[in-house]
């Protein structure tokens, strides 16, 4: 489990070898230990400053108080490094212990549940309350369904004006109706 | 402190500068526009959104009553597209179709017109880029940035002599491209009828869209275009697929546009899909709303898409 939580600081595993080590912080007091001593040892060694030792503790207790929404993932999840998840990962060290929990429990959900990105259990006495923002749109694919509707749309597009008919490839593009390259 | 914030104001002010509309470059919108219009041309541009590429030929043939133009995808399956003055025709060989729009009145595609470009500058800062060498023609470029989050922005190169867009691009907020269009061979001047010609279809089944104007309102719909800068432009009934009756409205700023489709909920579980897809600059949004299925196509940032969605109601009369 050491090697899997050291992978997943460094961001060097997939997608879908994540839910393992993410659950063990949730559950194993162990591996969460683990995940505290290697910021702390990367914090040493980058010669980043060390937060007071109760920091954690606090800030869990902050969050027991005061209830996380969860809002939908942002528009552009082609670029989730970009996307507003990134400010978590901007705090200090000790603070995005909790906060990265549910970071990355959330990064690797784009496709699979964009309804709902689940947080992993934080530890001990904090409640992290979900709640999906109301009208969180579930991000689907480009079906060749949607290609009738493209072309109506861009034979209305004032843009025509300007570009003549290039836009119009946009409509008849091979994405917009997969399957059939 | 004073300096810090003197420094500051400086740097805003010298921003906003920077970023007026200037006259010369809505003349340049002109010239691009009137360039469409009248010029005959024909070349091979690259379509780029994300990491997909796409080729496509485009000829066009200037002449009374809006000329013809003709788009061939060359990557993949042949699709075309033939537009006359009152037609558009989409070939599609993977499902041997052919969709047909037609409009008894030609006006009933809206355009951009040049008395109009001077209202873009209300919701886009249009300035002059710089000039770059695209596909062989110098090229002047035009940048469309908006002045709120509800659009996006467009960065375009138009031949510095004959005003012909050669390359345009499609930018969000934080300026990453979303899309591009950029010619990588033309040729102005003439082009003869033979390439226009359609191709051959027989024994291809035939979708008419059937166009006729509508009146929303008056069947108990609403949209409230609460959006700033789009309004109505068009309100339409047509067919979609084949003998699905749909009712489309256009919203548009001049330039950006958002289609809202409204059509009775289709049968089977799978054929409702609600939420929201993305290709490029343009995304679509499906939501239900009294048993009627809503879908809202818009070349514009998905929370302006969505917004626009979201503000359909149905209220019996």
């Amino acid at each position: 489990m050491k090697a899997k939580i050291s992978a997943l600081m460094d961001g060097e595993l997939d997608a879908h070898e994540l839910n393992e080590p993410l659950s063990a912080l949730g559950k194993d007091a162990e591996a969460f230990e683990t995940w505290r001593t290697y910021h702390l040892i990367s914090d040493a060694l980058q010669g980043r400053a060390l937060l007071a030792n109760d920091c954690l503790r606090r800030v869990v207790a902050r969050l027991a108080d005061e209830p996380i929404l969860i809002g939908p993932l942002p528009a552009d999840v082609a670029r989730p490094e970009r996307g507003r998840w990134f400010v978590p990962s901007a705090l200090a060290a000790s603070i995005a212990a909790v906060a990265l929990v549910g970071w990355m429990a959330i990064a690797p959900q784009q496709n699979s549940s964009p309804m709902l990105a689940p947080v992993a259990k934080a530890p001990q006495p904090a409640q992290v309350a979900l709640r999906a923002a109301p009208q969180a749109p579930v991000r689907l694919p480009m079906t060749a369904a949607t290609r009738d509707y493209l072309i109506a749309h861009q034979a209305l597009s004032p843009r025509n004006s300007l570009q003549g008919m290039a836009p119009f490839v946009r409509s008849v593009s091979a994405e917009s109706h997969p399957g059939k390259p | 402190m004073t300096r810090t914030l003197g420094a500051l104001l400086l740097l805003t002010v010298a921003g906003w500068a920077q970023a007026q509309t200037t006259p010369e470059a809505l003349d340049w919108l002109r010239k691009i526009y009137r360039a469409t219009e009248k010029l005959s041309y024909t070349g091979t541009f690259v379509y780029q959104q994300g990491d997909r590429t796409e080729t496509s030929r485009i000829t066009r043939l200037a002449g009374a009553g809006g000329g013809a133009e003709k788009l061939e995808v060359l990557d993949g399956t042949p699709r075309e597209i033939l537009r006359t003055r009152d037609e558009i025709r989409c070939y599609l060989p993977e499902s041997r179709t052919v969709k047909v729009d037609r409009r008894s009145d030609p006006r009933a595609f809206p355009a951009l017109l040049p008395e109009q470009v001077d209202g873009l500058a209300e919701y886009y800062e249009v300035t002059m880029g710089e000039m770059r060498r695209i596909a062989g023609f110098m090229c002047q470029a035009i940048v469309l940035t908006p002045k709120d989050d509800l659009r996006y922005g467009y960065r375009l190169w138009a031949d510095a002599r004959s005003g012909m867009l050669l390359k345009a691009q499609t930018f969000d907020r934080d300026g990453q491209t979303m899309e591009q269009f950029s010619f990588t061979h033309l040729e102005i001047g003439n082009v003869s009828r033979e390439r226009l010609r359609p191709p051959r279809a027989e024994g291809w089944h035939v979708e008419q869209a059937g166009v006729a104007p509508a009146d929303l309102s008056r069947s108990g719909w609403s949209v409230s275009a609460e959006l700033p800068g789009f309004r109505k432009i068009v309100e339409i009934r047509r067919m979609l697929r084949d003998a699905q009756p749909v009712a489309q409205m256009v919203y548009s700023d001049g330039l950006a546009a958002v289609s809202v489709f409204i059509e009775p909920m289709p049968g089977g579980a799978e054929a409702a899909r609600i939420g929201i897809s993305s290709m490029g600059a343009v995304n679509v949004y499906t939501r239900e709303v009294a048993n009627h299925l809503v879908t809202v196509v818009g070349e514009a940032p998905a929370a302006s898409v969505q917004r626009i969605g979201n503000t359909v109601e149905y209220r019996p009369q």
